[in-house]
């Protein structure tokens, strides 16, 4: 073996002890990990998920944060209801529930959400993509192309379109199942994407075109689209180079977000994907982290009852993202009236992430995933990556099944605006 | 004492009733399809027609209106008198139970009615497909205001010292008011309100498409000297009101709006203070709201008027004489916060009461994010067209020219305006007024300078028989072989500038006779006509506009000679023959495609109907019949090279959008989002682009030989080497990402040369009039033209002016001289040549290249 691979052989080889051993709390819970919203205990819980497929056996919480806020300040109904059998509790959700286009329904609540190319590694990307077609749901390719490595999953790989416009080719359009246009991101509403001058590596530029080392940065609007029937001449476009997709519309959430939700709608969008203040980001400025967009969890009511007065809600599908940490943030997000969550940190975490926050720097992340380093890109092998993913979907798969039998309810759908079901804690 | 005067009026209306400021819209507009006309004589409804059913894809049928300024007296039932003096009082009853009141509190009290009729309309609105909300009766009554009325709301109001005309303009108003506000508060119940009150204006709105007002209510014969037509893309709310479609009006001013507002609160807030409350709650009647307020109440100029709209910024502000930046200043501070903040377009139609002139006028916003496009054809008849995109403007003119009422579907001159510029003030006007015998079509700028035509004669009526012209006939003879179309086309070239259209008209009928004796004679037909229709030369006295229609004429005869055919070198498919495709029966068989009845978008379109003939081998297509189809050239996925697909006729938006190898010429003008992110192949087009032109484009090689609109090869990265003949409005290459051109990394060309009415290649008066040059550009370099040094440093953000080298000569020059070969224009003679002294090309081009900068480190 030469050194390269015998460093990577090493350090994959630390990381997934450190993983194994943590959750276990030989060593205490570890200072300075995470944050108020991923505390030490949500990502110790994640990590055990993400090597068990199962809730953790020991005490580590794995519901809910401690921000003082959002979804942690948000609890269930302890009212007793008529139990159902938890295995036969139903997960699936329609990804068109439009009168035409193709069907699709995934057997869980979720899919991954975009992370490019030169955000994330190849081989981190290749695990999502792999974990995405063995559970039958699908992950994003983010706004800086399709790798080729990716193609053989293509039909379980969403292609972003994105402001910039990045590795958008006719063939990547017609590869995906779901074209996703990227309007905006919670993380920095009002911004385009940024991949700033270290992670532009000779693969990310070739990949996008452009000259290493130097930012890239995305423009904040489309520049076709300055009005609403722009958005339907991009939707016009999409389904002339490959008519058989579903469109998705990924927007931030601004006090207008019912208004953009409608008209997405009627310019034929198969799904309308909101994207609250608390996701994570590869890179952003501090005025963006600190001044983010409306917490999802006021936006995703107001959407779901603006689309129910206005007639239509049962023709799109509403998906919400932005912090989705745990199989709890996505109950209560469809509780308060989405019919699925997009999910993209969660995934780091099962494979590592420790909340450190140098994810903008090239070679800032130390287990792999946030880095297209040549070498440390390679800590992350792709099987392992997703069989950690699968596991964790797992974990949540029972905790779902078991908060929808705890209230009777057979199928996922059912729980949809069931905002009785939540209390709010003082 | 004007602003006395003005503020009276103001100060009269704070006795009308109102609801206070709601926070946000009620509801939200989208963008919609504007189209607006104005002519010296009156026309017909039915002109309308196409153009509003070509945009129908910018519209969603949830609302449509027309107004019409200018009317013919024998058609509306009365005296010339009555159509000059009296106002056109309409109220559109969505309740015909309450018109007996409304015309008892609001109408007969006041108003002496010396005529009133129902607007006519067709006797089911089921007849009309696609209309499922049944529109409002229109009652028709043209009024006076009775004189006891005036007298005491004037003195009431202390107006006495107003006109009398501006009092009774301003009672109306008030009146009108309050009839929406008491039958048609937008959060109550609808029963009528008035759509349209002006003197010699009406205006028909109904929730549907624009198209379906001329046909709901019968107005395809009738006649008008301006009009404006509108489909809305409403998204909010579920239920349609027709008073919420456009145009709205303002008294005598009605007005339609492509866009969307950002500061719709601030604007409520700011004509609250003018005690203006607006009642539909939409952005676009705030706009004509502000736009009365400012001609009416105010008395701005109109350059003062559209600059309290548009203000001009940045450099196009310093760029202005120091009187008028004085002026232009008071205007800013004082109205900044009641102008629209956001994208749009506005058309308004209006009677200048005063003036006895009849007004179209178009107005930008400053950033430039909506598409327009304005035209202009003297004839018989002289018209102005104003549009959101170019193909609607060929609709009016095609169809007036089926018609023979005009000689060309090709207008003299098309151009877009520079929103908030000091090089037009981003607004252009077409006025009809009183001329020596009858009326004339004025065209001019926010600036009042006009824009001229020369004088040329335009196509007679087709006349006598042709008698064929010997010495064509002898040329031809001598066979396509010996003579290539090329060599035709300069020998001719004489003749095309020296004689008239007979002339002109036998050499075309040569060529058809050609067409059809053999596969290639035909390709040489073809190819000769495509020059003679696509090069620029000196036509002489004659209109070029004219000649187009002559070209046009015969290469779609030629086209349309083609049959159905395995061996031929040409077979053609139409709509209705579609389904017998197949693959090519010879090499090189090019598939002809007659596109009118093909949709202009969807799994059935034309485009798609490429990408089939595609797969089944066609490596030549041409498509002709083109009228706003869209997306040509999408879908064909990866490496086609070796398809080669030319357009002929209208085409529509994102064409050559995503092509990777192949190459398309576009016959004409291309629209908006051409070529977006275009990675490789090779794009020709003999006329202008729209906007967005090549927005993220990885690569491809690509030559314009007109102007590009706002924001050509916006975010473009990889390798793109682009010739642009013309120049472009603004935010050329923003965020260019295109690497070291030397080394495998892309460019642009500038050359900022127009066509002159003799065909020659004249330079513009900038090379580049904006100010966001090269804009955060980190890659790639553009080569302008510009001998006489008029781009400075002031013009660039992030960029710098470089010396341009012998190098940088080598690079291009390639690529001026393919450029050449497609477009005639000479190296040597036009681009090197400056004030007929050949200079050495680091005196004539510029070069400007990326500066690193902090922001982008």
């Amino acid at each position: 073996m030469g050194n390269q691979e015998l460093i990577v052989e090493k350090h994959s080889e630390r990381i997934h002890h450190g993983l194994e051993v943590l959750p276990s709390l030989r060593h205490g819970l570890p200072a300075g990990l995470g944050n108020k919203r991923w505390t030490a205990e949500l990502i110790l819980a994640t990590y055990e998920m993400a090597l068990t497929g199962d809730l953790p056996k020991n005490d580590l919480e794995y519901k809910i944060g401690d921000s003082g806020g959002g979804f942690d300040v948000l609890g269930w109904k302890n009212d007793a209801f008529a139990k159902v059998d938890q295995e036969t509790v139903d997960l699936s959700i329609s990804l068109n529930k439009r009168g035409e286009g193709r069907k699709i329904e995934i057997p869980l609540p979720i899919y991954g959400g975009g992370m490019s190319f030169g955000s994330i590694s190849l081989n981190f990307m290749l695990a999502r993509a792999r974990a995405a077609k063995k559970i039958g749901t699908y992950t994003s390719t983010g706004e800086g192309g399709y790798p080729d490595a990716i193609v053989p999953y293509r039909d379980n790989v969403i292609t972003q379109v994105a402001t910039g416009m990045f590795g958008v080719r006719e063939e990547t359009i017609q590869y995906a199942p779901i074209v996703e246009f990227k309007y905006a991101q919670g993380a920095k509403p009002g911004l385009g994407g940024h991949l700033l001058a270290d992670k532009v590596t000779s693969e990310v530029a070739k990949m996008r075109e452009s000259s290493m080392f130097t930012s890239l940065y995305s423009p904040f609007p489309f520049h076709s689209v300055y009005s609403v029937e722009d958005h339907k001449k991009h939707v016009d476009w999409i389904k002339t180079v490959n008519p058989r997709a579903l469109v998705s519309v990924k927007v931030s959430t601004p006090t207008d977000v019912d208004m953009v939700a409608i008209g997405s709608y009627y310019a034929g969008a198969n799904i309308i994907h909101i994207d609250g203040g608390y996701g994570g980001t590869g890179a952003a400025p501090e005025i963006a982290k600190k001044n983010i967009a409306m917490p999802v969890e006021y936006a995703i009511p107001k959407v779901h009852d603006y689309l129910v007065s206005e007639g239509v809600r049962d023709d799109i599908v509403l998906i919400a993202s932005g912090g989705i940490r745990t199989a709890d943030d996505i109950a209560k997000s469809i509780a308060l009236g989405a019919d699925g969550c997009v999910v993209a940190t969660a995934e780091a975490v099962a494979v590592g992430c420790t909340h450190c926050g140098n994810c903008e720097r090239g070679r800032g992340c130390q287990v792999g995933i946030t880095t297209t380093d040549p070498e440390l890109s390679q800590f992350i092998e792709p099987e392992w990556g997703e069989e950690r993913i699968v596991n964790l979907y797992t974990a949540w798969t029972k905790r779902l099944r078991s908060i929808l039998a705890g209230f009777g309810l057979k199928s996922v759908r059912d729980l949809r605006g069931r905002k009785d079901l939540l209390v709010r804690y003082k | 004492m004007r602003e006395l005067v003005g503020q009276r009026i103001i100060d009269s209306r704070r006795t009308l009733p109102f609801d206070s400021v709601p926070v946000g819209k009620q509801e939200a507009e989208g963008g919609c399809g504007v189209v607006g006309l104005a002519c010296n004589a009156p026309l017909e409804g039915k002109y309308l027609l196409q153009s509003l059913i070509q945009m129908r894809n910018r519209g969603n049928g949830k609302g449509g209106g027309i107004a019409a300024v200018g009317l013919v007296p024998e058609q509306l039932g009365v005296s010339k008198k009555i159509l000059e003096e009296d106002y056109i009082l309409q109220v559109a009853y969505l309740d015909s139970s309450v018109r007996k009141k409304v015309e008892d509190e609001h109408v007969l009290p006041f108003f002496v009615v010396d005529y009133e009729a129902r607007v006519e309309a067709v006797d089911d609105y089921h007849s009309i497909p696609g209309l499922e909300v049944e529109p409002p009766e229109v009652y028709r009554y043209f009024v006076k205001i009775r004189k006891n009325v005036l007298a005491e709301f004037a003195r009431r109001n202390g107006l006495e010292r107003l006109k009398e005309n501006e009092v009774e303009d301003e009672f109306l108003y008030q009146n009108s008011y309050r009839l929406n506000q008491q039958y048609y508060s937008s959060l109550g119940e609808k029963k009528a309100f008035v759509v349209s009150h002006g003197k010699n204006m009406v205006v028909l709105k109904l929730v549907g498409f624009g198209d379906d007002v001329v046909r709901y209510y019968r107005l395809e014969d009738f006649k008008a000297h301006v009009w404006i037509g509108h489909h809305r893309y409403p998204t909010k709310g579920r239920v349609w009101h027709p008073g919420g479609a456009h145009p709205f009006v303002g008294l005598h001013e009605a007005l339609v709006h492509n866009g969307d507002f950002a500061n719709y609160h601030s604007i409520m807030e700011y004509l609250a203070q003018r005690n203006i409350h607006p009642l539909f709650l939409t952005d676009t009647e705030v706009s004509v709201l502000l736009f009365d307020l400012l001609s009416r109440v105010y008395k701005y100029p109109l350059e003062c008027l559209i600059e309290a709209l548009a203000p001009t910024t940045e450099r196009d502000f310093e760029m202005l004489g120091e009187e008028k930046k004085k002026i232009y200043r008071l205007i800013q501070s004082t109205h900044i916060h009641g102008s629209p903040d956001g994208p749009w377009f506005f058309i308004v139609a209006r009677n200048e009461v005063e003036k006895n002139a009849w007004q179209l006028l178009g107005i930008t916003d400053t950033s430039m994010l909506r598409p327009q496009v304005f035209a202009v054809q003297e004839g018989p008849l002289k018209i102005g067209i104003i549009a959101s995109e170019r193909q609607a403007t060929n609709a009016v003119l095609g169809k007036l020219q089926e018609d023979q009422r005009i000689p060309s579907r090709f207008a003299d001159s098309y151009w877009n305006a520079r929103g908030g510029s000091f090089t037009d003030g981003g607004a252009f006007l077409f006025t009809v007024r009183d001329g020596e015998e009858g009326k004339v079509l004025e065209c001019a700028d926010k600036f009042g300078k006009s824009i001229e035509l020369p004088e040329q004669d335009w196509l007679p009526s087709v006349g006598s028989s042709l008698s064929l012209n010997a010495s064509i006939a002898i040329q031809l003879q001598k066979g396509p072989g010996t003579q290539d179309p090329l060599g035709f086309y300069e020998y001719v070239r004489p003749a095309l500038r020296d004689a008239g259209f007979q002339y002109v008209r036998e050499i075309l009928e040569e060529l058809k006779l050609l067409a059809v004796k053999g596969q290639e004679s035909r390709q040489f037909a073809i190819k000769a006509l495509s020059l003679l229709y696509d090069r620029i030369y000196d036509t002489g006295r004659k209109k070029r506009s004219s000649l187009l229609q002559l070209y046009h004429e015969a290469l779609n005869d030629v086209f349309s000679s083609v049959s159905l055919s395995n061996y031929d070198l040409y077979t053609r498919l139409d709509w209705k023959t579609r389904s017998r495709l197949i693959h090519p029966g010879i090499e090189g068989q090019v598939l002809v495609i007659d596109a009118l009845e093909f949709p202009a978008e969807g799994e059935e379109s034309a485009a798609r109907f490429v990408v089939d003939a595609y797969g089944e081998g066609w490596r030549n297509i041409l498509l002709y019949n083109l009228r706003g189809h869209r997306f040509i050239g999408s879908g064909l996925g990866a490496r086609t090279n070796g398809l080669k697909i030319d357009c002929y006729g209208d085409v529509g938006d994102y064409v050559a959008s995503g092509i990777d190898g192949c190459e398309i010429t576009v016959h004409g003008t291309a629209q908006d989002q051409a070529a977006q992110i275009l990675k490789y192949g090779k794009l020709v087009v003999h006329g202008d682009v729209g906007q967005a032109f090549m927005y993220a484009a990885k690569g491809g090689e690509v030559y314009v030989l007109g102007n590009a609109a706002g924001r050509p090869l916006i975010n473009a990265v990889g390798r793109p080497r682009v010739v642009i003949n013309g120049t472009c409005l603004d935010y050329l290459a923003e965020s260019f990402m295109a690497g070291d051109p030397y080394n495998g990394g892309g460019f642009v060309v500038v050359n900022g040369l127009r066509p002159s009415f003799d065909g020659r290649f004249v330079e513009q008066e900038y090379p580049y009039p904006g100010s966001n040059l090269f804009s955060l550009a980190s890659g790639g370099a553009i080569f302008i033209r510009d001998p006489y040094r008029k781009v400075s440093s002031d013009q660039l953000n992030g960029g710098r002016l470089a010396d341009f080298t012998t190098k940088d000569w080598e690079l291009i020059l390639p690529f001026l001289e393919e450029n050449e070969k497609l477009f005639g224009i000479s190296v040597k003679k036009d681009l090197l040549t400056v004030q007929e002294r050949p200079l050495d090309p680091r005196q004539v081009y510029r070069k400007i290249e990326p500066i690193t900068l902090q922001e982008l480190a």
